[in-house]
């Protein structure tokens, strides 16, 4: 057991976890969405809760103790998490689906990591990602946002952009170059910039559903502390690949249904009862095509369970890589169909037509599973190269000093 | 249809029990089943290895679902789903499914006491091969499809006469099935194979027997049945489904890796093809494609075997899923590898063919597509 600390048995865990909630959860009001639906807006009721929640020890009880954390193995956590959920009560499982403070965890100096990680888990701090630029999406190794160090600080130029939460944060999870002449994986450095300052402006974007929940964030001279650096100098590539896992291990979870709130099934299958409605359900064509996507969503959620049963029974599995391309194939499929099921009526839009309303915003918000957190062509690479072993795509600009590569001089 | 709780075979197969039947069977199969194998199998008038068949027979595999009291190991659907995903993945032609599983299921389905122990023994030890007749020249294996009919004779038996067409290894089988209309519903009859006209049909799968058998007066012997004779048959039918399932996705697995395989070693520009994006997404695709496949194969089956009631719409959309999954993954297996897969002496072609084959064999995807939507409840 770690930190020397007595084995607990599972039940007298459960009983522990049980008796704790049992005295102190009292419910909570409901989070509300923040500003255009990014984010949440959490009240200080709910970061009453966490702050005990952390300091009790559950938040992260796979971290080692003078981290908040009690040292217990995996399943012992999940014990916990589990109890947590039966009574529905937050903040248990962040050393799981933290990124930030998962992040800071391992990563943050010895100065900051003992001010940022409790504000994470008890967060009482606001986030935000600063990784893709206009120039820089699939490339990601490509950025050239700046950060050159002076004395006690590096100063930040340059410009971020798809980052929700932006105007609320105050930090942003920041990858900037601070080394021009080595090649492009090499010069990245990984900062918590504090966002609430002069040198940071953020302005939304207007996203194709009409919707805005992310924004550009632009840098003239903002000032970052060089305590605030994860990292070495020039390692933030290594740092950023295990802040993305964690961030694709809780994006995997799930997507957006329809956005009109109105309701259109009692536990039907939502295809099958907006044909029922439209009056199409005979239509054998129509049939068919239904058949098929509900047989894609299905399919993915057997794909899911097989690949849980295989990590649990200790096997990796690379079924897990599938599930975001199959999700992007099964958004887009959805949406095709109820264009099929609604016909003309997918013409219109606005809120007295709820049905097209739902087609056409679930058509275009379907590229945000499929273009967001890597496209699904640089999805087919990752599947290609990391699960079947196929040789990489040449790469030009892989050795060569970034102030070099073409586009950069 | 899936009956529910009556399953009288035993749990008595463990998760151990099941790798060590698979893997003999794959070290069987590597060792008597080769392409070579395959090839010259396919060739012969009987479309099958005795000499495997005997084989398979001790090894279990034959009478792997028929319940031990007639000689079987009274596995279920889940080892049976494993097995012919290890049988497809290795082209094994023969009766396999046509007689351990359609037709043992439907006796057992049937459970007319009689008939299970006078065939089900012979079935099991594989020394007497048995298919079902279903459907006739329409395909489609429903009950508007049959084109047999039924007469009662003297003497409490019956002749049958009319068309019954892509029986499965119709005319290797010693025993026959078959489905015919009486005046009071659907039944199933016994059949003397000699006593019919047996066309074998020319299969584009050579690794397939396929037979159009004509009755003409025909004694048959009416079997008993506890329940609708077209029950029994859709019984029957959803577990040869989830065999057929198991098949497709073991072969669709097979042939995504010979191809992936070919794409690290065949270079063409000064690069392996594999490192050229246009074929690594396709390969990408396939993979999703596989493991779907697998999934909803084995999903299929244990829904079945634990009686759920959502077993028959999983076998549905198993029965779809992985019919079009294989289909994509050997068509487009033969685009990846390029012009030597044009070749006849390519596997690629045994493995689309056999695709193109099950994409029909007990109903094609789109019947099973609007079945899934049925079964949903739509």
């Amino acid at each position: 057991m770690a930190d020397g600390a007595p084995a607990l048995t599972d039940d007298a865990l459960r009983a522990e976890v049980r008796a704790w909630l049992a005295e102190h959860w009292k419910g909570l009001p409901q989070p509300r969405p923040g500003p255009g639906g990014a984010g949440w807006t959490t009240t200080p009721e709910h970061r009453a809760w966490l702050a005990k929640v952390v300091e009790s020890g559950w938040a992260a009880p796979r971290w080692p103790t003078e981290w908040y954390g009690r040292g217990l193995a995996d399943h012992q956590a999940r014990i916990i998490e589990r109890e947590f959920a039966a009574v529905g009560a937050p903040g248990s499982g962040q050393d799981r689906t933290n990124l930030w403070a998962n992040t800071a965890l391992a990563y943050a100096s010895p100065t900051f990591k003992p001010k940022i990680v409790p504000q994470l888990l008890k967060q009482e701090v606001g986030m935000c990602l600063l990784y893709s630029e206009p120039g820089a999406g699939s490339d990601l190794a490509g950025i050239r946002t700046r950060a050159d160090r002076n004395g006690d600080h590096f100063v930040v130029n340059g410009q971020k952009v798809w980052t929700s939460g932006a105007a609320t944060a105050d930090y942003g999870m920041l990858i900037a170059r601070t080394d021009w002449d080595v090649p492009k994986h090499k010069g990245i450095s990984f900062f918590f910039l504090p966002m609430k300052q002069e040198g940071v402006e953020v302005r939304p974007l207007h996203q194709i559903t009409g919707e805005s929940h992310f924004n550009e964030v632009f840098f003239t001279d903002a000032i970052c502390p060089a305590e605030n650096l994860l990292g070495a100098p020039g390692a933030g590539w290594g740092v950023l690949q295990t802040a993305l896992a964690y961030e694709r291990s809780v994006m995997g979870e799930g997507a957006r249904g329809p956005r009109s709130g109105v309701a259109e099934s009692n536990g039907e299958e939502p295809l099958i009862a907006l044909a029922r409605e439209a009056g199409v359900l005979g239509d054998p064509l129509i049939r068919q095509e239904i058949a098929k996507v509900i047989g894609y969503r299905r399919l993915n959620a057997m794909n899911t369970a097989r690949a849980k049963s295989d990590l649990a029974q200790g096997t990796s599995s690379s079924i897990m890589s599938l599930g975001k391309l199959a999700m992007s194939r099964i958004l887009h499929e959805e949406a095709r169909v109820r264009t099929l099921i609604l016909g003309a009526g997918s013409l219109l839009e606005g809120p007295d037509h709820p049905r097209a309303e739902d087609a056409n915003f679930l058509t275009l918000n379907a590229y945000f599973t499929s273009i967001g957190g890597g496209t699904d062509q640089i999805q087919r690479n990752i599947i290609g190269e990391r699960v079947l072993g196929l040789p990489k795509e040449p790469e030009v600009d892989r050795d060569v000093p970034f102030r070099q590569v073409r586009g950069n001089a | 249809m899936v009956t529910q709780g009556e399953d009288s075979r035993l749990p008595v197969i463990t998760a151990e029990d099941r790798t060590a039947l698979t893997d003999s069977l794959r070290r069987l199969l590597a060792d008597r089943c080769t392409e070579a194998d395959v090839r010259r199998t396919m060739e012969t008038q009987s479309g099958y290895d005795p000499g495997l068949w005997r084989e398979l027979a001790e090894m279990g595999v034959v009478g792997l679902v028929i319940e031990e009291e007639y000689g079987g190991v009274g596995a279920g659907p889940v080892e049976l789903e494993r097995v012919t995903e290890e049988t497809g993945s290795a082209l094994l032609c023969g009766p396999l499914i046509s007689s351990g599983v359609l037709a043992a299921e439907l006796l057992r389905a049937l459970g007319d006491a009689d008939a299970k122990s006078r065939l089900l023994p012979g079935v099991a030890d594989g020394a007497r091969l048995a298919t079902a007749a279903l459907t006739g020249r329409a395909g489609g294996w429903t009950p508007e499809t049959i084109e047999v009919d039924a007469k009662p004779g003297a003497g409490g038996g019956w002749s049958l006469s009319g068309v019954a067409s892509y029986v499965t290894h119709g005319q290797i089988a010693d025993v026959l099935l078959v489905a015919a209309k009486t005046p009071d519903g659907i039944a199933v009859f016994e059949v003397e194979p000699s006593r019919t006209a047996i066309k074998a049909l020319p299969a584009f799968d050579h690794t397939l027997r396929l037979a159009e058998i004509v009755f003409d007066a025909t004694p048959a012997r009416r079997l008993a049945g506890s329940k609708p004779a077209w029950d029994a048959v859709e019984q029957a039918l959803d577990l040869a489904r989830v065999a057929l399932a198991g098949e497709q996705a073991g072969a669709g697995k097979r042939t995504l890796e010979f191809t992936v395989d070919y794409a690290k070693t065949r270079a063409q520009f000064g690069r392996l093809i594999g490192s050229f994006q246009a074929i690594k997404h396709m390969a990408a695709n396939l993979v999703l494609e596989s493991e779907s496949a697998i999934s909803a194969a084995r999903h299929a089956a244990q829904a079945l075997a634990d009686g759920s009631p959502q077993a028959a719409a999983a076998i549905s959309l198993a029965s779809f899923a992985c019919a079009d999954a294989f289909n994509q993954i050997a068509a487009d297996a033969i685009q990846m590898h390029g012009g030597i897969a044009f070749t006849w002496a390519h596997p690629a072609h045994l493995y689309l063919r056999r695709a193109r084959a099950d994409a029909q064999l007990f109903g094609a995807s789109a019947f099973h597509r609007e079945r899934f939507l049925q079964r949903l409840g739509a």
